[in-house]
């Protein structure tokens, strides 16, 4: 099947939109680092407005808080990334296998996502994460370890439903192995609802990322947008919200709704029947 | 009684009949029949000595070897012991003497009768044959065509012989004297010995114990005619059959595939492989031969080696183009002379039984459909129908029963079994998936099959498309199932299931989305598929008029149990079953004798 991904992106407001958003925060995510300066470094000139020398002034320890912004890009992004596949992966997975194994497997896996989802995930990743002051790459893991079972419910449900589609079976009744079936006929139509379960899990990873950083639980020298909420919060009673507060809690919407808008204009693009007829 | 051993007749190096061998006891009836070539004239010339080939075996009457007869003997004992009716004898009567006269001729030349006496005779005869008394002294030319016929039958009897041979006694006659004469011809059985020599099969069915079918010289099978004319095991006598038009059979007339007899140097058998996409060596041998095959079965001295049917023949096998099979003979004197044992069941459904949950789908459904057949699986929705099919291909794992294909039971299904058995879904537009194009769709058997890149089998989707009556352009080749209709869908639905040329193709409801008319063009495309390479179609259907008029045979399904199965017309007739007879008074019908409405 023939995509052409960039015309459909840039062919819709929504896509124009999320695409140029997420571009922005990707580039920063890559570049930025490299053309401001260290974050984490102190200055003597506390608690200072914007100025030429720092963009959005500096904090409590005068660091830089333009450069903690770029900086808190990567983070958030790279989480975003690491949290969504790893968690769209086991999804894909444990609700693949347990649609087209069925019987005792199916029972078994179904059993275990009933069992994470009862958990109360929030509390767990709290407790977790403060008790191993967990690093970004922990935090990826704890957010896969409780964010799987939804999407993998939704992934079987669909597996059962497409592995009995006329077309599934009839792509059988040409000797098609089991292989070739899953590849060609299954996962082309669960792609979907992977990637919506991906902008899903990536969107809850961001902001469980910046919500954990504003409880300040989890490694507290790490530099990313929650930290700089919590820093910006106890100095409300100064203007410095104003450059200090919004720029990370704009940015967290920001990339959030890069990718809601993404999601929808991805996932019909995927769908055909979704899609525009562009014959002529 | 007349017993023919081994009769060979040559003229030059044509074989008109090779090592035939039949009885006829006194007073039955045997019918010869075959097309037109067959030999049946060279048959009863033959017998009677009239013939200029050179003859090999035995013709025995009555223990005599006529072969071994002086010429003077044969001619005292033809007419007065074996009589000849020949085909347009009516021809050859003398122009110029009346039909009294002429009846009254053999028995006085063979010195039977005082003229009187005999002239006393032929009245009788006549009259007997039912002729007028008033055209007794007519001059041939201003007799009908079965006046003369009967003056021929009359002059036949003139010398009361043993044995009458008739050949196309009915050719050229309409439908009302043509049974006068039949009635006539049966007046005559037990009197004296009928050999029958023609291609009206029904005229066979009417008047013969026994039926031989003749095909280029050799008889192919033989038995009595009940069994040979309305259960012919020989792939032969069923195209005869189904090519002959009657008021019993409801399907449509097919053809059988080639040419009887060959032009110099030309392929006188099948089109080689016109529907045979995919020139696969078969596993099982069932593929026809091309003419890279067999180089030179047409003339007259390789017609010794092989079946002489095997060109044509669309289950022929590995010793089919070069071993003759025997006329081997079965239970109840019915012969047969096929490698294969007559045609063969291409699909037989073992007491399969399947239930879900407290619904019994299928409860211990027993069918068998032969090569080259179509057989309709008819009953209401929820009879268990589509659940049938879906057990044959695999898709659903029976409780109990085993399906068995070409007389293997079924273990697995591999890409050998989907290659031979192919099924066109009942919802033809979900079951192309909608992501591929149409190209994809069609070539995905394909590319299973035999690799390759999909451009590689643009070609081949092409041509199946346009079998199927569809658009092959680019522009439809990019079409996805949601921009096209749904007779489109089914249409590259069937086109897929074709692509493999499959043996067996199992057809859920495969028109239920289209029109009359191109409901109309896919089944005559199925069927001649059929008669081109012995398709066999498993159809699913609840449309008993559509059955009737593309199936051989019907089963009837009722809450997963067959309740009535056979022939097609007879099923539609007079069906036993009080639910058969639901669905026939169901049927859709015009309603007769309200034209005026």
């Amino acid at each position: 099947m023939h995509i052409d991904y960039q015309r459909a992106v840039t062919s819709s407001f929504q896509g124009r939109t999320g695409g140029i958003i997420l571009g922005v925060v990707a580039v920063t995510a890559l570049c930025g680092p490299a053309l401001v300066g260290s974050p984490a470094t102190p200055s003597p000139a506390v608690l200072q407005p914007p100025s030429a020398a720092y963009p959005l002034g500096t904090n409590d320890f005068g660091q830089d808080l333009f450069a903690q912004l770029v900086h808190g890009a990567r983070l958030s992004l790279a989480v975003a990334l690491g949290a969504g596949l790893l968690t769209v992966l086991t999804a894909a997975l444990i609700g693949g296998a347990a649609g087209l194994a069925r019987g005792w497997a199916d029972t078994v896996l179904m059993r275990l996502t009933d069992a994470v989802l009862a958990m109360p995930a929030m509390v767990v990743i709290i407790v977790i994460a403060a008790y191993f002051q967990l690093g970004p790459a922990g935090l990826v893991l704890v957010i896969t370890l409780f964010g799987w079972p939804g999407t993998a419910r939704v992934v079987r449900a669909q597996t059962l439903t497409l592995r009995n589609k006329p077309h599934v079976l009839a792509a059988r009744t040409f000797g098609a192995p089991g292989g070739y079936v899953l590849y060609r006929h299954i996962l082309p139509d669960l792609a979907p609802i992977l990637v919506v379960g991906f902008l899903q899990s990536a969107r809850r990873a961001v902001f469980l990322e910046a919500g954990l950083a504003f409880l300040g639980i989890g490694d507290p020298t790490i530099v990313s947008w929650g930290a700089m909420i919590q820093g910006a919060l106890r100095f409300f009673y100064l203007d410095a919200w104003l450059w200090w507060l919004l720029p990370p809690a704009l940015a967290i919407a920001a990339t959030i709704l890069s990718f809601t808008l993404l999601g929808n204009i991805l996932e019909a693009l995927l769908d055909p029947r979704l899609r525009e007829v562009r014959h002529a | 009684m007349l017993r023919i051993e081994e009769l060979t007749v040559r003229f030059g190096a044509e074989t008109v009949l090779d090592r035939v061998t039949l009885e006829l006891p006194a007073g039955a009836s045997l019918a010869v029949v075959g097309e037109s070539g067959a030999g049946k004239t060279t048959l009863g010339l033959a017998v009677t000595g009239l013939t200029v080939g050179r003859l090999q075996g035995r013709i025995l009457w009555g223990g005599t070897d006529l072969l071994t007869l002086p010429p003077e003997e044969f001619r005292r004992l033809r007419w007065n012991e074996i009589a000849l009716v020949l085909q347009h004898g009516g021809d050859n009567l003398h122009p110029g003497l009346t039909i009294e006269q002429q009846v009254t001729e053999p028995m006085i030349e063979h010195d039977r009768h005082k003229p009187a006496a005999a002239r006393e005779r032929a009245r009788r005869l006549l009259r007997e044959v039912g002729l007028a008394p008033e055209k007794h002294r007519a001059f041939p030319h201003t007799l009908s065509g079965g006046e003369r016929q009967q003056a021929l039958i009359a002059m036949a009897l003139a010398n009361d012989p043993g044995l009458i041979i008739l050949d196309e006694p009915t050719s050229g006659l309409d439908t009302v004297t043509r049974r006068d004469i039949l009635a006539l011809l049966h007046g005559l059985s037990g009197r004296c010995a009928l050999l029958l020599l023609t291609h009206d099969l029904a005229a066979a069915s009417a008047l013969a114990g026994r039926t031989a079918v003749l095909y280029r010289g050799q008889v192919v099978e033989e038995g009595p005619s009940g069994k040979v004319l309305r259960g012919p095991r020989h792939p032969y006598t069923r195209g005869l059959l189904r090519a002959y038009p009657n008021m019993t059979t409801t399907k449509d007339l097919q053809g059988i595939p080639g040419r009887a007899h060959r032009t110099h140097g030309g392929h006188g058998g099948l089109h080689p492989h016109t529907h045979d996409y995919t020139h696969h060596p078969h596993p099982h041998g069932t593929h026809r031969h091309g003419p890279e095959a067999d180089p030179a079965t047409g003339d007259g001295r390789s017609r010794h080696r092989g079946c002489p049917f095997h060109p044509r023949c669309t289950q022929a096998v590995a010793p089919c183009p070069t071993t003759r099979p025997p006329l081997a003979g079965e239970e109840d004197g019915h012969r047969l002379a096929c490698h294969r044992g007559g045609i063969v069941p291409l699909l037989q459904v073992r007491g399969i039984s399947k239930r879900y949950g407290a619904v019994r789908a299928l409860e211990q459904v027993t069918l068998t459909l032969y090569e080259g057949e179509t057989l309709a699986v008819v009953g209401q929705s929820g009879s268990g129908k589509t659940t049938l099919a879906n057990v044959i291909m695999g898709l659903t794992a029976p409780e109990a029963g085993e399906v068995w294909l070409e007389q293997e039971k079924v273990a697995r299904r591999d890409r050998d079994f989907y290659r031979r058995v192919q099924m066109v879904f009942q919802d033809p537009a979900a079951s192309i998936s909608h992501r591929h194009t149409v190209l994809q769709a069609v070539a995905e058997p394909l590319l299973l099959h035999l690799g390759g890149r999909l451009q590689d089998h643009t070609d081949t989707v092409r041509r199946v498309l346009e079998e199927v009556q569809l658009p092959s352009d680019d522009l439809f080749l990019q079409r996805y199932p949601h921009h096209m209709s749904g007779g489109e869908n089914q249409r590259v639905a069937i086109a897929r299931a074709l692509t493999l040329g499959p043996k067996l193709l199992v057809a859920d409801e495969p028109t239920s989305a289209l029109d009359a008319s191109i409901q109309a063009k896919i089944f005559r495309l199925l069927l001649q598929l059929q008669e081109e390479r012995g398709l066999a179609l498993l159809l699913i259907t609840h449309d008993l008029a559509l059955a009737r008029k593309v199936c051989d045979r019907l089963v009837v399904l009722q809450a997963g149990r067959v309740i009535e199965t056979g022939p097609s017309d007879q099923i539609t007739t007079s069906p036993v079953h009080p639910h058969t007879r639901t669905l026939v008074a169901a049927a859709p019908a015009f309603c007769s004798g309200c034209e005026n409405k």
